[in-house]
């Protein structure tokens, strides 16, 4: 007990620094599920794509009408004609679509000329850019339609006028669409996917922080002379040593997981899935006690800790997917990262977000009889972290040994 | 004299091992990982994939020829191609969806409350760009079949005319670009990085303070009984400072730009220019902190770790959207902060074609650091110990 207790007198040494990594962890998971907002299921509603239209032919009613049609169905982003804030936002897509109509266009259009355009800047082949394309497109095939095939009366001074109003009484129809239950394959992430995800750097740092910084103060070679002397046996202390770090590392994790159940409480507990987070980053709890052991184990000096906290949990969190999904990082990257404990627990992760039964109807399918079919799914998932960590254990106590040895 | 004060004093900068490795070997280390995360998106956004979509056959779908037409059209291969069709019957088709194998199913014959023939619906699992292009195409079919017939009531003479024209659609865009360069925001993250770096020369200006202060370490205390004029000590371990910086980030600067293939565009001498105003600033603020703050040596690389950290973070470091969310809800804020003047910077040469933000950014940098750098050599310059 005194060998335990001591323990976390040492760790509150190292607390600053510790929270100061759950802080930059915490202010980074709530900007990014703040700005992230979990997509709300139930009705289906149309992507309103932020486009901004840039009016050059303001006083003809055909271009006021093609600017009115699109600013009813896309977030029309108010700009300036000025290009350096157009690039601007184009390039942090505070748009994604700038549609220009340029000098002299609907004369052009009514007249009939050839090659009469929008034009557009895009973010080239995006998603988002065929969709707007195709709306700017039906409004204009629509209007030339009535334009060569409508009543005699077109030609009318106040044409465009009528061929506008034509036009939208042809696309006032809307499809009907129902939203079904189903996977998750694609869109938006809810938030505390995102916490859970950033997370594992997070308890990483930490643990790996707390738990080396103990050990090197036991393994000082003056402290570690004098607790040899003890009446205490070096199993006992080696076991209450262990203990501290267990202890450490669980409360890492819990305190994070308390900050997501303050923050995405309900979301989490309406999709059924927060066990098996729970299950997922507490074994990964026990990788980073593993690689916290080692670290401590080796390194010397607290630049030499600091070095290698920054460097593993960053390194392995880029690696492994943990800021970036992996779905987006290239093949190569990935074979490496098969061989870092992240790497699986993002797998696990990502398995646990595709489980069948979305927020709409998570809570029911997915907890009952579903429940041990969850868990299958990500079990060898689980398993090999729980290998890593006892293989990262193994050859640090090997090592150690040896060393022990030898300086004798 | 000069010379010599400066000389030694890259010499102990140059040998303090911890610090370059902060300084140059983790700026690296960071680049390497943000090159591994996504380097390979730096050619833009994930390139538009067709849609896979599911179509339940039935009476309804083979006698709708019109829409037929339209979502054969569509998904024909080639350049155009929106969607990825597979017809099957319905149960099968809902079996996909809930998969997660197609976006949407497409219904023929329903959504109409008058079991209309010509009626269409769409089932989908959730809101979304790419559900809202299926709805888009549907949309489009029933708009033509709006089109047909509200000219067949007006000018039923043409009616012959307008079928044959229907099928063609015209594109109505062109695309434009207002320069050379892809709109690609993850290479906020490089010049972020970048910033970072040139602030990190904080420690050569800490270090720095340390070494010259009394009350600080031994080596302040014998430096200030050394009959040099302090003031030209504290200019030649400035300028040592700056040197060891800006060689850090030219160094960090080759591997982004040679080994990386991280765009700068082509303006050199003022991608190098940004990189020294950096640099200056970078030193200033560790020398601030450094005079400033009079307590251990941990507290002050703490404090100066955290603030760069939270300047690199309005910079978009770590989230690279940051950087313009804060320009546009508190302007003041990224006009203060060098991390974001440096990064806009580099932004700024690499998108603008003239250089008017580009010095904006500059000029204000340079007045931040020459602010900096007076308060503190106004308090080095006054220092007087009673005791030590």
């Amino acid at each position: 007990m005194q060998v335990f207790r001591a323990y976390f007198k040492v760790v509150r040494a190292s607390a600053g620094t510790i929270a100061l990594y759950m802080f930059i962890f915490l202010q980074t998971a709530i900007l990014v599920s703040v700005l992230n907002p979990s997509g709300g299921a139930g009705s289906f509603e149309e992507t309103r794509t932020p486009i901004a239209v840039i009016n050059r032919d303001g006083g003809a009613p055909l271009a006021q009408g093609l600017a009115d049609y699109l600013a009813d169905t896309f977030r029309l982003v108010p700009f300036p004609d000025d290009p350096e804030k157009l690039q601007d936002a184009l390039f942090w897509r505070n748009v994604e679509y700038i549609a220009t109509i340029p000098e002299g266009f609907s004369q052009a259009f009514m007249a009939g000329e050839e090659g009469v355009a929008i034009q557009k800047a895009v973010v080239p082949d995006s998603t988002s850019s065929h969709y707007v394309d195709l709306r700017i497109d039906k409004f204009l095939n629509t209007a030339r339609l009535h334009r060569d095939f409508g009543a005699p009366g077109v030609n009318a001074p106040d044409a465009q006028a009528h061929l506008v109003a034509a036009v939208r009484k042809d696309l006032s129809a809307s499809t009907p669409v129902t939203v079904t239950a189903g996977a998750a394959s694609d869109g938006t992430v809810p938030g505390y996917s995102h916490y859970y995800s950033f997370m594992s750097y997070a308890l990483l740092a930490m643990a790996m922080l707390g738990i080396s910084s103990t050990m090197m103060a036991f393994n000082k070679a003056e402290v570690r002379l004098r607790n040899l002397c003890t009446p205490v046996s070096v199993r006992r202390m080696s076991l209450a040593l262990a203990a501290g770090h267990g202890v450490l590392a669980v409360a890492c994790w819990a305190v994070l997981v308390l900050f997501s159940l303050v923050f995405h409480g309900k979301a989490l507990l309406a999709s059924g899935r927060l066990w098996l987070y729970l299950v997922n980053s507490l074994t990964f709890a026990v990788v980073a006690t593993a690689i916290g052991f080692a670290v401590g184990s080796f390194v010397k000096s607290g630049s030499a800790q600091a070095g290698a906290v920054n460097v593993i949990a960053l390194g392995m969190s880029f690696l492994s997917g943990v800021f970036v999904p992996q779905s987006i990082m290239s093949q190569s990257v990935l074979a490496v990262a098969r061989f870092l404990p992240a790497y699986w627990y993002i797998r696990a992760h990502d398995a646990i977000g595709a489980l069948v039964g979305g927020a709409s109807s998570g809570a029911t399918s997915v907890a009952s009889g579903a429940a041990s079919n969850a868990l299958g799914s990500i079990a060898p998932y689980l398993l090999i972290q729980l290998g890593f960590a006892a293989a990262i254990f193994s050859v640090t106590l090997l090592i150690s040994k040896e060393r022990q040895l030898s300086r004798v | 004299m000069a010379m010599h004060v400066f000389s030694y004093r890259l010499k102990c900068l140059l040998r303090d091992k911890e610090s370059v490795f902060w300084t140059l070997a983790f700026p690296v280390l960071l680049a390497t990982m943000f090159h591994f995360a996504f380097g390979h998106l730096m050619t833009g956004e994930p390139a538009f994939e067709p849609i896979p979509v599911a179509v339940a056959d039935g009476a309804a779908y083979q006698s709708n020829f019109a829409l037929r037409q339209m979502l054969e059209a569509v998904s024909a291969d080639g350049e155009n191609q929106l969607l990825r069709l597979t017809v099957v019957d319905r149960e099968q088709a809902e079996r996909m969806l809930a998969a997660g194998e197609v976006v949407g199913v497409i219904l023929p014959g329903e959504g109409s409350d008058t079991g209309d023939a010509t009626s269409v619906s769409l089932m989908v699992t959730q809101s979304g760009i790419r559900q809202s292009i299926l709805k888009a195409l549907l949309d489009e079919y029933l708009h033509s079949y709006a089109t047909v017939s509200s000219i067949a009531a007006a000018n039923p003479v043409a009616l012959f005319g307008l079928i044959g024209e229907l099928g063609a659609r015209e594109s109505y865009t062109q695309q434009v670009s207002f320069s050379d360069v892809l709109p690609d925001s993850s290479i906020g993250y490089f010049y972020a990085l970048l910033a970072m770096t040139c602030l990190y020369g904080g420690f050569w200006g800490m270090r720095n303070t340390n070494d010259l202060q009394a009350d600080q370490s031994p080596q302040g205390a014998r430096r200030s009984l050394a009959p040099t004029h302090k003031m030209a000590v504290v200019l030649c371990d400035w300028a040592a400072a700056l040197v060891v910086s800006f060689g850090e980030v030219l160094a960090v600067l080759a591997y982004l730009a040679f080994a990386l293939k991280v765009q700068f565009g082509s303006q050199v001498g003022y991608v190098l220019l940004t990189c020294a105003a950096g640099c200056l600033a970078g030193v200033s603020v560790g020398t601030l902190i450094g005079t400033m703050v009079r307590k251990s040596e941990g507290l002050k690389v703490g404090i100066l770790v955290g603030v760069n950290n939270l300047m690199c973070f309005f910079a978009g470091l770590m989230f690279v959207k940051m950087k313009d969310i804060i320009a546009r809800n508190a302007p003041v804020l990224s006009y203060i902060n060098p991390a974001a003047l440096i990064s806009d910077a580099f932004y700024s040469l690499y998108v603008f074609d003239n250089h008017r933000r580009f010095f904006t950014n500059i000029a204000i940098l340079c007045v931040l650091s020459a602010a900096m750098c007076l308060v503190s050599f106004m308090q080095l310059r006054g220092e007087r110990y009673a005791s030590l």
